[in-house]
């Protein structure tokens, strides 16, 4: 009998017929569909670069995997972990807080403009936005201008723009969306008559933040969390359009080896990206326990 | 879920801290976005703030003959409701297996999350290559399938969320009371998950509307918005798509507020939120 | 489906209702908008219609297009590629491309290659009678034949230098300016070895005495020296960033977050259009010339439009195409029919701005002028190369 609270009723590893159905919409689209291209990626990453017809050709070898190991190919995994973590740590940081305040401090018609105002700005085109945010950090952009006239500095601040500074607010500014939607629905897990429960009993507003209400939206804020760092990997637009000269990451290093079609560089370079993740990932699962993390509360 | 201001009274400086931190939230959200808005009412063709004085909704007027933005709007619009519409019941799907699952929990969700971990020029043309295969003509179907892929994790995971949510004890009372597994399923969990899932659908929405990377290899010839935008930047923008960011930052407003707070405003029971609520212990939300 | 589409100057007497009404009467291309074609007598309406998959620089438009349909009888849907080769092969070679579109646009240099692999496919030279009145030297490119077929028709042709701010920058003549430390992160170079590379050749060999045979086609060692060149310079924080296409440039200039940058030289027009005081400069070491070259794709042929695309081509050759194109962006056909097309529909296009348009360009090639080549030998070398560039 299908149970919903991920527990009770399982017994051990029976294999039931209506889980198997559950799965099969997400397995057929994932693994019929998402499979192939992974395995041709995987594949064709251990072929050669054919010079006669500029093609691959089924000589196999580890030599693509070699190259990543040289002319600071392996920086740009590096530099775009790095940025991704970063935007990553910025934005939990922030969204935090923001989704308390629609969760907890909010009625409904708060709550709702709120996460509104959120998700409205995801409408418009990023590469637009991107591109806005030169206009506003640039030499003689509206923040300098602004500090200029104000008589804070002297002489516009260059590293407004085209710097890692950039780059991350850029993404933060992009990916916060991300970030706070999990949290604020992860709200609904909090039953409001036991934060009432320990405010009445005399919690301070903090102790009851820290005991109750982050350890409850904990799935949120680890979803969030993922959302964040994957599309943040996977992103070119706020390097290359705020980054410093040349600024590389994972996504622009692709394109710039497809264009040479270097077709195995260009496919070991997407599955050292999957494998890296899929370990981060799964070692994140082990720590976090996330299985437990997902279930229900109570009985 | 209900929304209730619940945290009335002292918090020390935490209401404060962290209503300053949503504000600053906010202001980097907005602050490209109002540049735009401003920026799109100035007349010149150079893109750059002007006195309000000099005001003008030229760039608007045009936005309305622009018959190839038009194409790609619908194009893109056609896609992500596609999407949107089959991630957010597969995503469903997903989680309610995840849950019900144990040992293979793990493997399954490393497959369910392995969609999105994939470089996006990458799938697109892995995808574009085995599409070709079986003689699909590229076109919003074919973007919908690569953009189904990337998307499906996300609402899975949010649908997730949304489970953990759910208590047992509820779902066990419905049965106890008689209710078939499916009934139980229909009528509580599904109503419990009401904005989980507007979520999910809205994600996914959004995701597959700004997602350029796989649609350049599994687009047909009409470009979707993405595509069109990066066209238009690499070779010449007119004024118009910074005006077109305004027009859907102004419309948008509009229509989601108009949701949202239908949504909200169905589940309230009409509280006041400034009130302080009388001691009610025991009531679930 | 006919578009309309707000680009491009207004033609002739015609206002935006009447066009309007035009379209929505699915009156494609009547008489009344053919104020710019030749007054040929058209033969049977063709319903022939071609794909075009080509950079958006070379677009003219909706009605534009309609114009050429009425000469050609060939009516053309045209698709920004994005102006990159590597995803445009790629989509070619692995992707559909060959599935939906006819002919493509693309910089010079990926010819080889594509027809090797029989993804393009030749041109009948003797079904485009206006390939003859090409400029010998434009059909000399080399890359434009494999195996003594012709696989690319030069159809826009541009020589590349600086782009400079007058009033910041003063009077430019040398690519020493952009690599010059007084003007310290107050210069770009285009995020693209394709041109930035031979931009750097170029300064070496003529201003610095490098030993460099042809800028546009390095050996492993001229690369190395051009290449630790450009790296020194950008630790050194010479620039303050890579632009990457059309809008990047141009706010670059516009904004003044440049003074001088290596460009492309519609930049110059756009941003002169928009109130900035810039210019393009002569430089004494010689500009980067380039070609962007019309394909035949394979799977065209496959579907019985060879003979529409030869015509399409034709007519790009014709003389309305290159006038159009040229005032809109100041890229030029390289034929003389451009001069002649005007002096004949001197209601649509100014004879002499496109005489002197075209014999600016001319002045240009008759300089030194070093061949832009997506594919020199080296090609994956230089990917390497601007690889360390980039985490330098």
């Amino acid at each position: 009998m299908l149970d919903e609270s991920g527990g009770h009723e399982n017994v051990g590893a029976r294999w039931r017929p209506t889980t198997f159905l559950l799965a099969l919409p997400s397995l057929a689209v994932l693994v019929g569909l998402g499979f192939i291209p992974l395995a041709l990626m995987a594949t064709w990453s251990f072929w050669s670069f054919d010079p006669d017809t500029y093609w691959i050709k089924p000589a196999w070898s580890l030599a693509s995997y070699a190259a990543l190991l040289e002319d600071g190919r392996a920086t740009v995994f590096l530099r775009t972990a790095g940025l991704a973590a970063l935007t990553t740590a910025v934005s939990t940081l922030l969204a935090v807080p923001a989704a308390t305040v629609v969760g907890l401090m909010s009625g409904p018609r708060r709550a709702a403009l709120l996460l509104a105002l959120f998700t409205i700005p995801f409408f418009t085109s990023g590469l637009v936005r991107a591109f806005a945010w030169r206009l506003v950090l640039g030499r003689h952009g509206v923040v300098n201008n602004a500090l200029v006239s104000l008589g804070i500095v002297q002489t516009p601040v260059e590293w407004l723009l085209f710097s890692d500074f950039a780059v991350v607010l850029g993404m933060v500014a992009a990916y916060l969306p991300f970030a706070i939607i999990p949290i604020v629905l992860a709200f609904a897990r909090i039953e409001h008559s036991v934060i009432r429960a320990s405010l009445d009993l005399g919690a301070g507003f903090w102790t009851m933040f820290s005991t109750i209400v982050l350890p409850l939206v904990m799935p949120g804020i680890v979803a969030g969390f993922l959302f964040v760092f994957v599309v943040a990997v996977g992103t070119s637009m706020e390097v290359q359009l705020l980054g410093g000269a040349g600024a590389s990451s994972i996504s622009i290093m692709i394109n710039d080896v497809l264009r040479v079609v270097n077709f195995p560089l260009a496919f070991a370079i997407a599955t050292v990206v999957v494998t890296l993740l899929i370990v981060l990932i799964t070692v994140a699962n082990r720590a976090l326990r996330l299985s437990r993390l997902f279930e229900s509360l109570g009985i | 879920m209900s929304f209730d201001s619940i945290v009335t009274g002292r918090t020390s400086g935490g209401r404060l801290l962290f209503s300053a931190i949503a504000a600053l939230c906010l202001t980097i959200m907005y602050a490209p976005v109002l540049y735009l808005l401003l920026a799109s009412l100035n007349p010149d063709a150079q893109l750059g703030l002007v006195p309000p004085s000099r005001y003008s909704l030229t760039w608007y007027l045009a936005l309305l003959e622009d018959r190839r933005l038009a194409g790609a709007l619908e194009e893109s619009a056609l896609v992500g409701l596609g999407t949107a519409a089959l991630a957010t019941p597969i995503g469903l799907s997903a989680a309610l297996a995840y849950r019900a699952m144990t040992r293979m929990r793990g493997i399954f969700l490393l497959v369910v999350l392995s969609a999105m971990l994939v470089p996006g020029t990458m799938e697109g043309l892995g995808l574009s290559a085995a599409l070709r295969v079986v003689g699909l003509t590229p076109s919003w179907v074919t973007i919908t399938i690569g953009h189904l892929l990337w998307t499906l994790p996300f609402a899975a995971v949010v649908s997730l969320i949304g489970l953990s949510a759910v208590k047992p004890s509820t779902i066990a009372a419905a049965r106890d009371l008689g209710a078939g597994p499916m009934r139980a399923f229909v009528d509580i969990t599904l109503p419990l998950m009401r904005a989980n899932l507007i979520s999910s659908f809205v994600f996914a929405f959004l995701l597959s509307l700004n997602e350029h990377a796989r649609a350049y290899y599994l687009v047909g010839r009409q470009n979707t918005l993405p595509l069109y935008m990066f066209g238009a930047m690499n070779s010449g923008a007119s004024p118009t798509i910074y005006a077109f960011s305004g027009a859907v930052i102004v419309i948008s407003i509009a229509v989601v507020a108009v949701v949202f707070a239908g949504l909200a405003g169905q589940r309230s029971e009409g509280r006041d939120e400034r009130q302080p609520r009388p001691a009610d212990r025991g009531h679930t939300s | 489906m006919a578009h309309h589409s707000g680009n491009g100057p207004a033609l002739g007497v015609f206002s935006q209702l009447t066009r309007r009404r035009l379209v929505h009467n699915g009156v494609l291309g009547a008489a009344a908008l053919a104020t710019g074609s030749l007054g040929i007598p058209r033969a049977a309406r063709a319903a022939d219609e071609i794909n075009f998959w080509a950079t958006g620089t070379l677009d003219i438009g909706d009605d534009g297009w309609k114009i050429v349909a009425n000469d050609s009888g060939v009516k053309v849907n045209f698709t920004d590629n994005g102006n990159d080769p590597g995803p445009v092969v790629a989509k070619l070679a692995v992707g559909n491309a060959n599935d939906i579109y006819d002919i493509g646009g693309l910089q010079g240099g990926s010819e080889k290659e594509l027809a090797r692999r029989g993804l393009i496919a030749p041109w009948d030279l003797s079904q485009i009678p206006n390939y003859a009145s090409l400029w010998q030297w434009a059909k000399d490119i080399p890359y434009l034949t494999y195996e003594g077929k012709t696989y690319g028709i030069p159809t826009v042709i541009n020589a590349d230098s600086i782009i400079a701010l007058r009033d910041k920058a003063g009077s430019v003549d040398s690519y020493g300016v952009i690599f010059d430390p007084k003007l310290k992160g107050k210069t770009a170079m285009e995020d693209a070895w394709i041109n930035s590379v031979i931009f750097t050749a170029i300064y070496l060999k003529n201003s610095e005495n490098a030993k460099i045979a042809e800028p546009g086609n390095l050996t492993a060692d001229e690369l190395g020296l051009v290449m630790e060149f450009l790296i020194k310079h950008k630790r050194d924080g010479q620039f303050r960033t890579f632009w990457n296409g059309w809008e990047q440039g141009l706010q670059l200039v516009a904004n003044q977050e440049v003074w001088v940058m290596t460009g492309w030289e519609p930049i110059v027009y756009a941003a002169r259009m928009r109130g900035v005081d810039c210019y393009y400069a002569v430089p004494k070491e010689g500009y980067e010339a380039w070609g962007n070259n019309t394909i035949l794709l394979k799977g065209a042929v496959n579907r019985g439009r060879s003979k529409a695309a030869h015509r399409l081509v034709n007519a790009l050759l014709s003389g309305f195409y290159g006038c159009k194109l040229g005032m809109l962006r100041g890229y030029v056909v390289p034929t003389d029919n451009n001069v002649a097309y005007a002096t004949a529909n001197s209601s649509a296009f100014d004879p002499a701005r496109v005489g002197k348009l075209v014999e600016h360009v001319k002045k240009k090639f008759a300089g030194k002028v070093y061949w832009q080549n997506t594919r020199p030998d080296n090609f994956q070398l230089y990917e390497t190369w601007w690889q360390r560039l980039r985490n330098a």
